[in-house]
């Protein structure tokens, strides 16, 4: 039977919970469902409106940039052009004669740099190069400029801006100078502009750490000293385009190669002279705030998207975590039914085959009896015979004993169709539900001891319930030594009479119960063993059954050593239940069969 | 006691043909008969003392047979003889008046000795009913063959 049972539970494992892998499964498949469904939209949405901001803002940026440059270059435009109106106002208003006259020359350059000292000298030349007069640092009076470029130019167009050139001082200066015609006679006014004003002035540009500001000529020479290397004069490393838009702003990538990697260019091609003002910036510079925006945009925008997938973590594992107990608890149910349906038809089963092999055995003790009959009539001369015959009589006598006790558990083990409160000698029925158990037992190496008080009084109470209760605990004691190659269950019964009833006691040599199950182990469903094995119902129907027979069950365990179930059973249930079990009260009836 | 009629009602026919040997050949007087129908005959035809019936036979069963037995109203005692898997409806049969039961397969001794208590009982049935009758006759006397009842039947 046993082999039976362990059979048919093989198909109760296809109704288990799913295996943990696919809990973990779904725990996946319901992160990347939130992770898809919300953190990526977020992303998305995010990214875009970033690379959004991040071109507006960049464009705005670059713009004002070039408005300033260009207001920049206007404005340095405008200085020279200020200075040649000035110039030409001087010539124009004063004749040469005036001009030579002590102290006239000196007049002029002071008015001219009430302001600033914008112009370092002034001179005027006749026109064959020969310097009429002189205010400045340099003594240069003696000096011929017939030769010089800047001299031929300003003879052919009247007014001239000059690059900047070493001159006869050997210093880096440029020079505004004037042609004034008086008749025949022509004279030029020449004003040096003072070359470290001239700078400050350039570089009177808001351009921060990074920034530098000069001007290059269409030779690509410097007109001006950079911040960072390179000093006036120099050949720079900017490509000089020809003079096209007035105005234009680069950006530069961060790459090795190009002399303006990560940097922001602003160019403005002023008219006259023909120079290039170059501003320049790093652009992480020109972007700082755009950049910050950025990147403040950037961490809050991962920051909600971690916290999502941190709370979809969450919800998803407390949901896993709910759906997984809810399996559980229906497989538990599932196998709950399983296992009482499957004990129903055994029952069922068990019974029909008891009494159809109850009545062939009576048939075979009959024809037993006859032949014993018959035996004693007849006078039969051979002893050995008559030896053999008798003992095989005796042998089919025990045999079918056995058949009767076989049959007789396996229907007391199926019955269960009413409570009935009948007498019961406790002790029997020990020995009874041993002599059941001990096939089962045999084959795990445990064996069943009994330890049985022989003045113990008849109880009423109902063995089919009793017989339920010895079921479980015993299945349990021999479920706790599996892995242990033998032991023992002793089972005892005890009379005691202050208490007026009987204690029985179960223990076992398996491994005991955790202290920490102890007040659990009386749970329904409460089970050590794996889904599919152990249902957890067992020593609740224990206990519910004892209960209602008005006794007591109570566990003693030591972890390793065993364990020890007592039942208390009262010798009667009537005291305290009086109207109930009277009704049934079959017990009297039942009493010539025992 | 020697001599006793006995019913034998069992729907095994080996079972019955043994049992009446046997119980033959221990001095009783058996009548064997295989359904609750023909027992109820037989008994309607004839005194028995003691009835030793099956409960689980096709057609009617051992306590609706019983039942019947007990509309006859006799002296007749029945012993119930069950295949214990239904020992829940040998109890009811004892409730319902069967004087005992025994399970099979039981010893030929079991039975004899069980055979042996009922038929004291009916006996005592009887006896108590005789001195009743004879304390009516004592005390109201019409007629003297009122003094052993007719057949086995009480009144
Ligand atoms: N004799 C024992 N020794 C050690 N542990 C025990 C013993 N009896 C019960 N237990 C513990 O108590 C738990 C509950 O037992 P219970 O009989 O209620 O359920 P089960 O045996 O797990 O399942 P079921 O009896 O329904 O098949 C067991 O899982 C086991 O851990
Ligand atoms: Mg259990």
């Amino acid at each position: 039977m046993n082999g039976h049972e362990i059979h048919t539970m093989t198909p109760d494992i296809t109704l288990n919970p799913p295996e943990k892998n696919s809990y973990r499964y779904l725990f996946r498949r319901f992160t990347l469902l939130t992770v898809v469904c919300s953190i990526v939209p977020l992303l998305l949405v995010g990214w875009g409106l970033n690379i959004h901001y991040t071109y507006f803002a960049q464009t705005r940026i670059v713009n004002a940039f070039e408005e300033q440059v260009a207001n920049h270059g206007r404005f340095i435009e405008q200085f020279l052009r200020e200075q040649s109106t000035k110039l030409r106002l001087v010539a124009d208003t004063h004749s040469k004669k005036d001009l030579r006259q002590p102290g006239s020359l000196m007049n002029i350059f002071e008015t001219m740099n009430r302001e600033q000292p914008y112009i370092m000298d002034l001179g005027v030349i006749d026109q064959l190069g020969n310097h009429l007069a002189y205010i400045g640092p340099y003594d240069l009076l003696d000096k011929v400029y017939f030769h010089e470029d800047w001299f031929k130019q300003v003879m052919q167009k009247g007014l001239y801006i000059s690059d900047m050139f070493m001159g006869f001082r050997q210093e880096p200066h440029f020079i505004i100078a004037v042609l004034r015609r008086e008749g025949d006679d022509q004279w030029i006014l020449r004003a040096t502009i003072n070359t470290r004003v001239f700078r400050t002035l350039v570089e009177n540009m808001r351009i921060g750490e990074t920034g530098e500001v000069y001007l290059v000529n269409t030779q690509g020479v410097y007109q001006t000293t950079p911040r960072f290397g390179g000093s006036i004069m120099d050949q720079a490393d900017v490509a000089v385009e020809p003079f096209k838009d007035p105005v234009s702003v680069e950006v530069f990538k961060k790459n090795n190669t190009s002399p303006f990697s990560g940097q922001v260019v602003g160019r403005y091609w002023l008219t006259h002279p023909e120079w290039m003002l170059v501003v320049k910036q790093a652009r992480s510079e020109t972007f700082e705030e755009m950049d910050r925006a950025r990147f403040v945009n950037l961490v809050f925008l991962h920051l909600s998207a971690l916290s999502i997938l941190v709370a979809a973590i969450f919800i998803t594992r407390y949901m896993v975590g709910i759906i997984r107990k809810r399996d559980d608890h229906a497989a538990r149910l599932n196998n709950q039914l399983m296992q009482a349906s499957k004990l129903a038809s055994i029952g069922e089963l068990s019974a029909g085959v008891a009494h159809e092999i109850n009545n062939p055995v009576a048939i075979i003790m009959t024809e037993r009896q006859l032949l014993l009959d018959q035996f004693q009539q007849t006078t039969i001369e051979d002893p050995a015979f008559k030896d053999q015959f008798l003992s095989s009589m005796d042998q089919i006598a025990v045999q079918s004993q056995r058949c009767k006790r076989i049959t007789h558990n396996l229907l007391r083990f199926s019955r269960r169709t009413r409570s009935m409160i009948e007498s019961i000698d406790l002790n029997r029925f020990v020995a009874e539900v041993v002599d059941l158990m001990e096939r089962e037992t045999k084959t795990s190496g445990i064996r069943l001891l009994t330890d049985l008080d022989p003045d113990l009084p008849a109880i009423q109470s109902d063995s089919s319930q009793l017989q339920q209760v010895f079921l479980n605990l015993i299945t349990n004691a021999v479920d706790a030594h599996e892995g242990k190659p033998y032991g023992s269950i002793r089972i005892s019964t005890r009379y005691d009479a202050d208490a007026r009833g009987i204690f029985l006691s179960i223990a076992d040599t398996g491994t005991g119960i955790d202290s920490k199950h102890l007040d659990r182990i009386f749970d329904p469903f409460f089970t050590t063993k794996p889904v599919g094995k152990g249902t957890g119902l067992g020593l609740s129907i224990c206990y519910s059954i004892i209960r209602q027979l008005k006794g007591n069950i109570t566990v003693k365990s030591e972890p390793g050593e065993g364990t020890e179930f007592i039942i208390f059973l009262p010798l009667t249930l009537k005291e305290k239940e009086n109207g109930e079990s009277g009704q049934s009260g079959p017990d009297k009836t039942s009493d010539p069969s025992m | 006691m020697k001599g006793s009629k006995i019913l034998l009602v069992d729907d095994e026919i080996v079972f019955t043909t043994n049992m009446s040997r046997l119980l033959v050949n221990r001095g009783y007087q058996v009548t064997a008969v295989n359904s609750g129908d023909a027992a109820v005959q037989e008994l309607e035809k004839d005194d028995f003392d003691v009835v030793v019936l099956d409960l689980k036979m096709p057609g009617m069963d051992g306590i609706a047979t019983l039942k019947e037995i007990k509309k006859l109203d006799l002296f007749t005692q029945t012993l119930i003889l069950t295949g214990h898997g239904s020992i829940d409806s040998a109890l009811d049969a004892v409730r319902l008046g069967a004087y005992d039961y025994l399970t099979k397969p039981c010893e030929i001794d079991d039975l004899v000795s069980k055979i042996e208590c009922a038929w004291q009982k009916k006996d005592e049935h009887v006896k108590e009913e005789m001195q009743e009758n004879v304390q009516k006759i004592i005390e109201s006397p019409h007629s003297v063959f009122d003094l052993y009842p007719s057949k086995d039947k009480k009144k």
